[in-house]
């Protein structure tokens, strides 16, 4: 009898306990399905995958399972209000990590202050966003535009620039520093175009680029379908300028085929980087997802490192409330295929950076490597 | 003294809402609902009614315009757009607080008022179309989109604006002011909309020539009511914006344009509530449903609104309304008394020129239509028009009453010239014109019909119905000796032709017009019907002395009533003269027979 | 200068092509079909599936319109044929049609963006100009189709019976025409004819569900500017789509969007019939 009572009795407390440790903890993913960014936000959820399996495989993070809740953002602000709003008020998730334009993450920041739930920024962007709920671990203009400029300076001798972008924060920015740069470094801007974010027609840009006499290209579009007709039409037109492209990745890359070769690109991840933890990260990848493997790229490898830095943080945090968690987020580090990331510097990270040139089959020939490239004061504390 | 008499119709009482015992318990129990909802909804419900109900004000407007006033408006999104954009601009330039917040209001309210203005004055001006309205507010949306795209930072463009300070309420307080505005203009619209002037609105949508020619500028109602709309919707998007703290130009797109339209085909259009319902659902179910089937939920609106397009034109409340009126008993009857008017003294008898005209043309390139045409007509004629087919007599009519379609020549009705004046004004200097199909408002009932026919002499009430309905003897005769009075509460798409043609002719006469146009009204009557009309005339003529021009092809009808026949021939007046003496002319023989007429016995 | 002419003329064929269809469509049915950027997008994605399966472009072509077609076939026998007497009502109908297609495609396919190689790549050296050649090509093609059914209209029995169809339907009837076949057939030619244009524009821009809604406007203004005829829709295709390379290029990318929605308003405004004569 004793025996039996003390059997039902720690049932009870084995079941409730379970109970308690099956509370699972919910990882919101805000992302572009539809519009500009469709064509890379596929990786984006896949790499987000890839990082909860593995912690959940692993036991989860202070013994509860991560569900991922994906919500489409529309690419834009209308459609971000929607999806954070699910996200925050519906699903009630515990932390928002993803990559979104700059559209949407400016739109959602109210909704994120609102709920008081983190916000890990994993895409790179035109920087000087501060929120006390938002951590970047994603590149910022300091960071990417030097090692193009430089290089373009220097090795292509290029005096006048030609810049071209989506007219919203991401691809103003990003210009307004690169011409500020180009500039400080006794190069001449000669033209600044802009279509907005869905425009699809660049031909009176492409044709006052040929009448400008500019001898180097930098653009900063929105994603992916922009970069694609943008580079098609420049191929197009028969434009074979030195080009740096400040917004595309790997897998867009990849997607436009031999139109792309030749860009040149600057970014904290490519699939070429030499690491362990790279190597094993792109067999992980490959053997999950196999024949419907999306390029791992620059916007979808920090989400996999936001994942394991929400998981960091929560366990030296001992919870998933959200103050502790947010202290928490700026001192711990993760070891990732782009190496050791930790957002100390003003919520933003240093990151080593890689100068790349896309080759005629897709993949991305590193030029040049700098470590450790500060972000800079993105977010001064107000004195 | 005035003979007052009464017939009974379904008519609604001042206001429009009659004392019905349940209006006062369900005004508790919608703010009861309202007030108290947002402490039994869960946070995120809240929040998606709160921008329901702002669209939801904005799908009214769009229900105003369309449903109401039957023009197809996709535009009604930019007028939202500019309030979300005036707030979200102002807050953002400079910062929030209360003189920032009130003159956000009123830059939104003015460049929605101009914006409307300028539509209005586009889309609706003498001879546009209704696609052409359709189209204008088509591009209305797009342009204002483009100019927020092309705004650089201080629009934000692509991005739209964000981060700017603005109110700081509770999300319950937030709730309750949109459930109250909503409310409010739910009521304000029902009441315009149920009162003589939403009848005089739907009049406009039935058949806006009619209402041309019933002496009312329908241009310049439907400016007013697009300026008003666009008003009302700009300061929903004004709270929109103050809720969301967002600014995106999708607010302000061609997309969320046809958003509306949808929302109020699938309610219910020209009701209101449909417009309120059908906003709510699918807003709610949209945010709900587009995160876990998401693109099942689009492609079941889409299903939804050629569903609703094809076969139930009225949208949810027209279906369920017409199941409710199999199963509920019909109202009680309320009573309209028609009054007559005392009608100004007429002066002198006889002698004044009702209608002069002189050198009348028409020409389409070479080709004349009328040419040369010249005569007068006197107070009291009786005067017919008569020609075979493609002589000109339905221009002739036309160029009578609207001064732009003439060529050539100069034409005064009742002592006023004419000029290139449209129909409207025209009908104004005291002609009355009847068409040759029975042209009336058919989803209005008679007693509403004749209503709107006076608007002209007496301004309708823009929140009641009159129970009490002033017209001139003449018309009076007409509906009593039709049997019209019998049926003052029907809708007019269910009499029959006679009485359609009736309806009709006491509409014309309801503008105590001097001079009366009628283009062969005996069509499709039965021989009864025609004697009714000969008497009708003749008296109309004699004893209420009216100018009367009959275009007609029945012949002995011509012979019995008319004092004066015209004969008109290949655009030109072959003879004008005597009953007898045109009867008698060989040349009219020739003319209606084609071929030199025998001396005798030769019927027309 | 010589780009900018290139550009006007380019950009005013492939005006012509995508509102070529429409203009079919209104002109014979007065009925303006909403669901034409839907059509264009069938045809784009039927060119994607043609490309995966590998198909040359003289056979990709066909299948674009063949597809198109068969689409308007049974949205004209479904939907529209109810329709005639409401215009409005059609337009509200076949843009829910359009939204239900734009669903279908993005259930199949995906909502991702997605591209195809061009057929025809480099560019052509022109009086000293390197211009795209597939740009070119588009001027090509887009002669082809106005000669085809210019023909088609006045060469054979079908253009004749829909001519009168055009003039005046129950005369048409009266004399044996079968009206609502010839409306068929219309529709369908039409569709196929937007379709045909989505898969033209391909190489020169994304695949994606919603593709072919910025050409729906500026098709439906000019179609509105043209009245029936296609002659008067080259016309307006190169004028309106000439201004509009010239803002773009002169004045803001984002203001030459507009360049032909409003001048179209403003021609139907001082002219209701448009540039048509008479």
């Amino acid at each position: 009898m004793i025996s039996r009572a003390l059997l039902v009795s720690l049932a009870l407390v084995a079941a409730s306990g379970s109970a308690l440790a099956a509370d699972p903890i919910k990882i919101g993913v805000p992302v572009g399905l539809s519009g500009a960014n469709s064509v890379v936000a596929p990786s984006v959820v896949q790499s987000a995958e890839l990082a909860v399996d593995e912690i959940n495989a692993k036991g989860g993070v202070l013994g509860r399972q991560l569900t991922l809740d994906v919500a489409d953002d529309a690419s834009g602000a209308a459609g971000a209000q929607k999806a954070f709003d699910a996200l925050v008020f519906q699903k009630k998730v515990n932390v928002l990590i993803s990559m979104e334009t700059s559209a949407a993450r400016n739109a959602g920041l109210p909704i994120v202050a609102r709920g008081k739930t983190p916000f890990i920024y994993t895409s790179f962007y035109e920087g000087r966003s501060c929120s006390p709920y938002l951590y970047v671990n994603a590149w910022v203009p300091e960071q990417q535009v030097p090692p193009i400029v430089d290089y373009f300076n220097k090795e292509k001798k290029a005096t006048k620039y030609f810049l071209i972008g989506s007219d919203y924060a991401f691809g103003r920015g990003m210009l307004s520093f690169t011409k500020a740069y180009v500039e400080k470094t006794g190069g001449k801007v000669v033209g600044e175009e802009y279509l907005p974010m869905d425009g699809s027609d660049w031909t009176p840009i492409i044709s006052k680029l040929k009448a400008s006499g500019a001898d180097a290209i930098i653009t900063s579009t929105a994603g992916g379908a922009p970069n694609v007709t943008l580079t098609k039409q420049l191929r197009a037109a028969g434009v074979s300028l030195p080009y740096g492209n400040l917004a595309v990745d790997e897998g867009t890359a990849k997607s436009m085929g031999a139109d792309a070769a030749g860009i040149y690109i600057s970014a904290s991840y490519v699939t070429g980087i030499d690491s362990p933890a790279n190597k094993k990260f792109l067999a992980a990848m490959s053997k999950k997802f196999g024949a419907d493997l999306k390029t791992p790229n620059d916007l979808s490898v920090p989400e996999y490192e936001g994942v394991y830095a929400y998981k960091a943080a929560v366990e030296k945090a001992g919870s998933t409330d959200s103050q502790k968690v947010l202290a928490a987020l700026s001192e711990v580090s993760v070891e990732g295929p782009r190496g050791t990331i930790r957002m100390d510097k003003q919520r933003h990270a240093p990151l080593t950076m890689y100068l790349g040139q896309v080759q005629s089959d897709g993949s991305v020939k590193v030029i040049q490597s700098f470590p450790n490239v500060d972000p800079g004061a993105q977010c001064p504390p107000k004195s | 003294m005035p003979e007052v008499r009464q017939f009974s119709q379904l008519a609604p009482a001042p206001l429009g809402l009659s004392a019905k015992w349940w209006m006062v318990p369900l005004a508790v129990v919608i703010v009861g609902s309202i007030a108290l909802a947002p402490l039994v909804l869960d946070t995120y419900m809240v929040n998606i009614l709160i921008r329901a109900f702002f669209v939801a004000i904005a799908a009214i407007t769009v229900d105003i315009v369309w449903g109401y006033c039957g023009t197809l408006t996709f535009g009604q999104s930019a007028f939202f757009g500019i309030g979300v954009y005036a707030l979200a601009i102002i807050f953002t330039e400079y910062g929030f607080g209360s003189w920032q917040a009130l003159f956000a209001m009123g830059t939104s309210v003015v460049v929605a008022a101009g914006v409307g203005a300028l539509t209005g004055w586009l889309s609706f001006y003498p001879g546009s179309t209704p696609l052409y309205a359709s189209i204008v507010s088509l591009v209305v949306p797009i342009v204002l989109v483009q100019i927020l795209y092309s705004g650089g930072t201080f629009t934000g463009s692509s991005s739209g604006l964000v981060g700017f300070e603005t109110f700081d309420l509770e999300l319950e307080s937030w709730f309750r002011l949109a459930g109250l505005s909503l409310a409010a203009v739910a009521v304000v619209a029902l009441i315009i909309m149920r009162s003589d002037t939403g009848r005089l609105l739907k009049a406009l949508r039935d058949n806006d020539e009619r209402c041309s020619y019933l002496g009312i500028n329908t241009s310049r109602y439907r400016i007013i009511v697009l300026v008003l709309t666009a008003i009302i919707a700009s300061l929903a998007g004004f709270g929109y914006a103050a809720f969301g703290a967002v600014a995106a130009p999708e607010n302000a797109g061609f997309t969320f344009g046809t958003r509306l339209i949808i929302m109020v085909a699938l309610g219910g259009r020209g009701t209101i509530i449909g417009a309120i319902v059908g906003a709510l659902s699918i807003e709610v179910a949209s945010a709900y449903l587009s995160g876990s089937l998401p693109y099942v939920w689009e492609l079941i609106i889409g299903i939804a609104l050629i569903a609703v397009i094809l076969a139930f034109p009225d949208g949810l409340l027209g279906a369920v309304g017409r199941l409710g009126r199999g199963i509920l008993p019909s109202k009680a009857s309320a009573t309209t008394q028609l009054r007559p008017v005392a009608t100004a003294d007429t002066g002198p008898a006889g002698s004044e020129v009702a209608m002069k005209v002189t050198g009348l043309g028409k020409h389409f390139g070479s080709l004349s239509v009328l040419d040369g045409v010249t005569f007068e007509a006197k107070r009291s004629e009786l005067l017919s028009l008569v020609g075979p087919n493609g002589a000109g007599k339905t221009t002739l009519i036309r160029c009578l009453s609207d001064g732009r379609e003439r060529s050539t020549g100069f034409v005064a009705i009742a002592g006023h010239a004419i000029d290139r004046l449209p129909p409207d004004r025209v009908v104004q200097f005291g002609l009355g014109r009847k068409f040759q199909a029975a042209s009336v408002f058919e989803t209005l009932t008679v007693a509403e019909c004749l209503r709107v026919a006076r608007t002209h002499r007496a301004r309708p009430s823009p929140v009641s119905t009159s129970t009490v309905l002033e017209l001139p003897a003449a018309a009076i005769a007409v509906v009593e000796r039709s049997g019209l009075s019998d049926r003052l509460g029907e809708e007019a798409r269910n009499l029959s032709h006679g009485l359609k043609q009736a309806l009709e002719l006491a509409m014309v006469l309801a503008l105590e017009p001097e001079v009366l146009l009628l283009d062969e009204p005996t069509a499709g009557l039965t021989r009864a019907e025609r004697q009714a009309f000969a008497d009708i005339l003749t008296s109309l003529a004699s004893r209420d002395r009216l100018c009367i021009l009959l275009v007609e092809h029945d012949l002995d009808f011509v012979r019995e009533i008319s004092s004066r026949i015209i004969v008109l021939h290949q655009g030109k007046i072959a003879l004008d003269g005597s009953v007898q003496e045109v009867v008698d002319s060989s040349l009219v023989r020739e003319i209606y027979t084609g071929q030199q007429a025998a001396a005798c016995g030769a019927e027309p | 200068m010589l780009t900018v002419a290139l550009d006007i003329v380019t950009t005013a064929a492939l005006l012509f092509i995508i509102s070529s269809g429409l203009l079919i469509v209104f002109g014979v049915m007065k009925i303006i079909n909403f669901a034409h950027a839907a059509f264009v997008t069938v045809g784009a994605y039927a060119t994607l599936v043609g490309a995966r399966l590998g198909l040359p472009w003289i056979l990709v072509l066909p299948l674009a319109f063949v597809t198109g077609a068969i689409c308007g076939a049974l949205t004209e026998a479904i939907i529209v044929r109810w329709l005639y007497r409401r215009p409005l009502d059609a337009i509200l109908a076949t843009w829910g049609l359009g939204i239900v297609i734009g669903q279908i495609v993005t259930l199949i396919f995906g909502r991702e963006v997605q591209f195809v190689q061009a057929p025809i790549t480099g560019t052509v050296d022109l009086l000293g100009v390197d211009y795209s050649a597939y740009r070119i090509v588009m001027i090509g093609a887009a002669v082809i189709v106005a000669l085809v059914f210019t023909t088609l209209l006045n060469g054979t029995r079908l253009g004749l019976s829909t001519r009168a169809v055009i003039m005046n339907e129950m005369l048409a009837q009266g004399l044996g025409v079968d009206s609502s076949r010839v409306r068929l057939i219309t529709f369908a030619i039409g569709s196929g004819l937007a379709a045909l244009s989505g898969a033209l524009i391909t190489p020169l821009s994304s695949v994606d569900p919603n593709m072919g809604l910025p050409w729906l406007i500026s098709a439906f203004m000019l179609v509105m500017v043209s009245g029936g005829s296609l002659m008067t829709l080259a016309v307006s295709s190169l004028m309106l789509g000439g201004l509009q390379v010239i803002v773009s290029t002169f004045v803001n990318p984002i203001l030459g969007g507009l360049t032909i929605a409003i001048c179209a308003a403003i021609v139907l405004r001082i002219r209701p019939e448009g540039f048509a004569r008479a």
